[in-house]
C-alpha cells in the first residue's frame, strides 16, 4: 500500500471519485471529485489527537458495524493516507454548529469545515478499472439463517476484522452478542454463491480457501474449540491449496458434506440443523457462532462507473472481458482495461496475475507515440443526412454526435444539423448504418451497396 | 479501368480439400466477372502460399484479391499483409470462409458442400468488385493511465505501469487504498499478513 502511495509516477487521489469520462484509446478526457475531507492533509500530520478527543461516536463501516469510530477517523492503523477525513453527516458541528473540538485541538490547525469538494479535470491514453466486489447481501435471501436477525450470525469478512491484529478487538475471536470467546463455531459455505434459487449461479472461488482458513484460525486461536464446516464441494484447485485444506482437516476441523436448512436459537446458543448427505442422516449443531461464506457480487455502484466509461457487463454485472480465453485483461472499448474481481470472483494470487497483465496491456499501448486507427469505421453522408440523429441513440461507443452545417439554399446560406462520427470512437459495428433510414451511414470497406451486391448476386 | 480479382482457393489440408472438390470450385469460378486469375493451394496461409498470391499480383497485374479458406477472424490480418507487400491496398481484399461456413458443418455432404463454397466465393467476389482502398489514420497517445479502485489490483496494475515509466492516477473513492484485502487478517495459502 505504501509503495502505491509513495511512488513517484503514482498521484494517489483518495476519497475520490470519477464522474464525467470522454474520449477514446489514447484521449480520454475524465473528471475526478475530491470529496471534501475537512483535513486539509498537506498541514496535517496524522498525529491522531483530533481522533481521540471527538466526542461522537458511530458504528464503523470498515469494521462492519462490530464496533465504533469517530466522527473524525482513520479507518485502520496502517491506512493510507494515514491522515482523518471528517464524516460531515454525524459530526456535531455540521448538524448543531457546536463542538469544534477537533479543530480547536489540532496543533497544525489542520481542521477545516470549510473545505469544499475539488473537481479536477485530466487528460489520460488508458483507463484501468479495479472496482473489486462486495458481498452478496445474504440478509435479504435466507430465512433459514434468520434473516440476519440472529446477532452471532456473520459473514466472514466480519470474522476477518476481528481476526485481525490490528482490528478492534486486537485479534480476539468473539460473539457479537456478549463479547464472549465461541467454543462451537459453525462454518456455511456458498452462500448466496451456486444458488440458482436465492443467490447467484456461479461459484465465488476463495470462499472455500478462506473458510478453511477461518477454521484453522478458531482451532489455533482458541483452546478447546470445535470448529464445523456445511459445504457442498471442497474446491481448492492451486497451488498449495488443497495441502493448506488438508492440514485444516488434519488439526481437526469437521467438514459435513450438506446444507444447513435451519439455525434457531436456544438460550445463548445457536442451533444449526442440516443434513449430512455422505452419512445420509440429519445432524445437528450447537454453536456459539455461525460464519457464512456469502458470494462475490460486483461493487455496490460498479453499474454506474460502468455506464459512465462504456464498460461492457455480463449476466451478472461484472465486467466483461473482450474474450474469455484470448484476452481476458481487455473489454471491447479500445483503451478500457481489467484487473481484479471487477471481472470476476477470484483471490488474491489471482488478482495479481491479472493486474500485472493488464499493466503490461496499458504499457504496450503507452508506449506508442500515436495509434493507427481501423478505417473500417462509419461515415455520414452529409448531404443525404436528414439530422434525425436515431444513429446517435444507437450507436453504443456514443461515437455519433451532431454538427452544425452551413448549405446555400437558393444562393442564401441555410444552418442545419446532421450526424458526424468520431473516428476514434467508431469500432465499426454497423448499427448506425442499419438504423439510417436516409442510408446516409455507411461503413467503409462494408458499405450497404456492397452488401446489396452480395445479397444480388446470391439471389440470381 | 476493369477489375482485375486474383481468387485462391485453400483446401486448409483435407480441413476443406476432403470435403469439397477443390478443382471444380476454382475451375467454375475463373469464369465468373472479374476474376483474373484464379488457382488453389493446400495451405494458402503458408510462406509458399502466401508467395503464390504476391507472385500472381505482380505477374498478372491483379488490383484485388479474395482468399477462399477460412473464417476471417483468423487470417484476414495475415492475408491483408501478404497482399500490401505485393504493393496493393491491404483492404482490397475479402475473404469467403468455406470452412466454418462449409466444409465443417455440411462433411456429411460433399456435392451440397461443392455449390455451397462457389456461392459463397460468389458473394466474396461481388463484394470485393466495389471495394476502395481505405487508409488509415493515426491518433495521438496521451502517456497517462487511470485506474479506478485502489484495491489490490489497483494497486499492482498502478505501481507495474509506474515502474515501466509511465505516469498513473489512482483513484479511491474510499479514504484509503487498499480495499477488502486490507481487512483480511493473514491471507491463504501462505498466512501473512495482508495490509
Ligand atoms: C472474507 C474474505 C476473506 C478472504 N481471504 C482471502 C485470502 O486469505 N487470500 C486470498 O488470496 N484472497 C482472499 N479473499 C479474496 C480477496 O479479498 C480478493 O481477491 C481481493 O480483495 C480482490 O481485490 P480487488 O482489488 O479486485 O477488489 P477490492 O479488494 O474489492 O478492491 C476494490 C477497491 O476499489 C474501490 N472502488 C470500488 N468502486 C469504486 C469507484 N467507483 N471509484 C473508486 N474506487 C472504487 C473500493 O473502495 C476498493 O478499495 C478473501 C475475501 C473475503 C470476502
Ligand atoms: S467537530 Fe465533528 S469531528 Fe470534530 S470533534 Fe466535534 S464531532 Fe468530532
Ligand atoms: S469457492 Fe467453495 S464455498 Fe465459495 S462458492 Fe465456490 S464452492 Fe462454494
Ligand atoms: S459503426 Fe457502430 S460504433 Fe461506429 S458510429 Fe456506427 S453505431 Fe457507432
Amino acid at each position: 500500500m505504501v509503495a502505491a502511495a509513495q511512488h513517484p509516477n503514482i498521484q494517489l487521489m483518495t476519497y475520490s471519485e470519477v464522474t464525467e469520462v470522454n474520449g477514446y484509446i489514447g484521449n480520454f478526457e475524465v473528471t475526478i471529485r475530491q470529496k471534501p475531507r475537512y483535513v486539509d492533509h498537506k498541514l496535517c500530520t496524522g498525529c491522531g489527537t483530533c481522533t481521540e478527543k471527538c466526542p461522537t461516536k458511530v458504528p464503523s463501516e470498515y469494521d462492519l458495524g462490530i464496533g465504533n469510530r469517530k466522527c473524525i477517523y482513520i479507518n485502520f492503523p496502517q491506512a493510507v493516507p494515514n491522515k482523518p477525513v471528517i464524516d460531515a453527516e454525524n459530526c456535531r458541528y455540521f448538524k448543531t454548529g457546536k463542538c469544534g473540538v477537533c479543530k480547536k485541538i489540532c496543533p497544525t490547525g489542520a481542521v477545516d469545515f470549510e473545505q469544499k469538494e475539488e473537481f479536477i479535470t485530466e487528460k489520460v491514453g488508458a483507463i484501468v478499472m479495479a472496482t473489486g466486489f462486495d458481498l452478496f447481501n445474504w440478509e435479504d435471501a435466507y430465512g433459514e439463517y434468520g434473516y440476519g436477525r440472529f446477532k452471532n450470525v456473520i459473514t466472514g469478512l466480519h470474522f476477518e476484522r476481528m481476526s485481525n491484529a490490528s482490528g478492534l478487538t486486537g485479534g480476539k475471536i468473539i460473539r457479537p452478542s456478549d463479547g464472549k470467546e465461541p467454543k462451537s463455531v459453525v462454518f456455511i459455505k456458498c452462500v448466496g454463491s451456486r444458488d440458482e434459487a436465492k443467490g447467484k449461479e456461479y461459484c465465488s472461488r476463495a470462499c472455500c480457501m478462506y473458510t478453511a482458513k477461518h477454521a484453522h484460525q478458531v482451532i489455533d486461536k482458541i483452546e478447546g474449540s470445535s470448529a464445523y464446516v456445511f459445504y457442498m464441494d471442497v474446491r481448492t484447485p492451486g497451488k498449495a491449496y488443497d495441502e493448506f485444506y488438508r492440514r485444516t482437516v488434519e488439526e481437526g476441523a469437521q467438514y459435513i458434506r450438506g446444507r444447513v436448512s435451519k439455525i434457531y436459537e436456544s438460550g445463548d446458543k445457536l442451533i444449526v440443523m442440516g443434513t449430512d448427505t455422505l452419512l445420509g442422516r440429519p445432524v445437528t449443531v450447537e454453536a456459539d457462532l455461525v460464519v457464512l461464506a456469502t458470494a462475490m457480487v460486483p461493487s455496490e455502484g460498479s453499474d454506474k462507473i460502468a455506464q459512465l466509461v462504456s464498460c461492457p457487463t455480463d449476466k451478472d454485472g461484472f465486467f466483461a472481458e473482450a474474450h474469455p480465453k484470448l484476452r481476458p485483461v481487455e473489454t471491447m472499448t479500445g483503451g478500457l482495461f481489467l484487473a481484479g474481481a471487477c471481472q470476476g470472483p477470484r483471490d488474491i494470487p489471482d488478482t495479481v496475475s491479472q493486474a500485472s497483465g493488464a499493466a503490461v496491456k496499458v504499457v504496450a499501448l503507452l508506449n506508442n507515440d500515436q495509434l493507427a486507427t481501423d478505417p473500417m469505421i462509419s461515415q455520414i453522408d452529409e448531404k443525404m443526412c436528414s439530422g434525425c440523429l436515431v444513429c446517435k441513440g444507437v450507436c453504443p461507443y456514443k461515437a455519433i454526435s451532431e454538427k452544425t452545417i452551413t448549405e446555400r439554399i437558393g444562393g442564401k446560406p441555410v444552418e442545419r444539423v446532421v450526424a458526424s462520427v468520431n473516428t476514434g470512437l467508431c469500432q465499426g459495428c454497423g448499427n448506425c448504418t442499419v438504423a439510417c433510414r436516409a442510408g446516409a451511414a455507411n461503413l467503409k470497406g462494408f458499405t450497404n451497396q456492397q452488401v446489396l451486391a452480395e445479397v444480388d448476386t446470391l439471389c440470381r | 479501368m476493369a477489375k482485375r480479382i486474383g481468387l485462391f482457393v485453400c483446401w486448409c489440408g483435407s480441413n476443406i480439400g476432403g470435403v469439397i472438390d477443390v478443382p471444380k470450385v476454382v475451375e467454375i469460378t475463373k469464369n465468373f466477372p472479374g476474376v483474373a486469375y484464379a488457382t488453389d493451394y493446400k495451405y494458402m496461409c503458408s510462406e509458399p502460399g502466401q508467395d503464390t498470391i504476391i507472385k500472381a499480383i505482380k505477374e498478372h497485374n491483379l488490383d484485388r484479391v479474395v482468399v477462399a479458406s477460412c473464417t476471417p477472424r483468423l487470417h484476414e490480418p495475415t492475408f491483408r499483409k501478404t497482399i500490401a507487400k505485393a504493393g496493393l491496398n491491404p483492404y482490397m481484399f475479402e475473404m469467403a470462409n468455406i470452412r466454418e461456413q462449409c466444409t465443417w458443418v455440411h462433411s456429411d455432404d460433399k456435392e451440397g458442400a461443392t455449390q455451397k463454397a462457389i456461392a459463397l466465393i460468389k458473394r466474396a467476389l461481388a463484394k470485393v468488385s466495389r471495394v476502395e482502398p481505405l487508409f488509415e489514420s493515426y491518433i495521438p497517445v496521451t502517456k497517462k493511465a487511470l485506474v479506478i479502485g485502489g484495491g489490490i489490483a489497483g494497486m499492482q496494475v498502478a505501481i507495474d505501469i509506474a515502474d515501466a515509466g509511465h505516469q498513473v492516477i489512482l483513484v479511491e473513492r474510499e479514504p484509503t487504498i487498499g480495499g477488502k484485502m486490507a481487512m483480511l487478517d493473514k491471507t491463504f495459502p501462505t498466512l501473512d499478513c495482508s495490509a
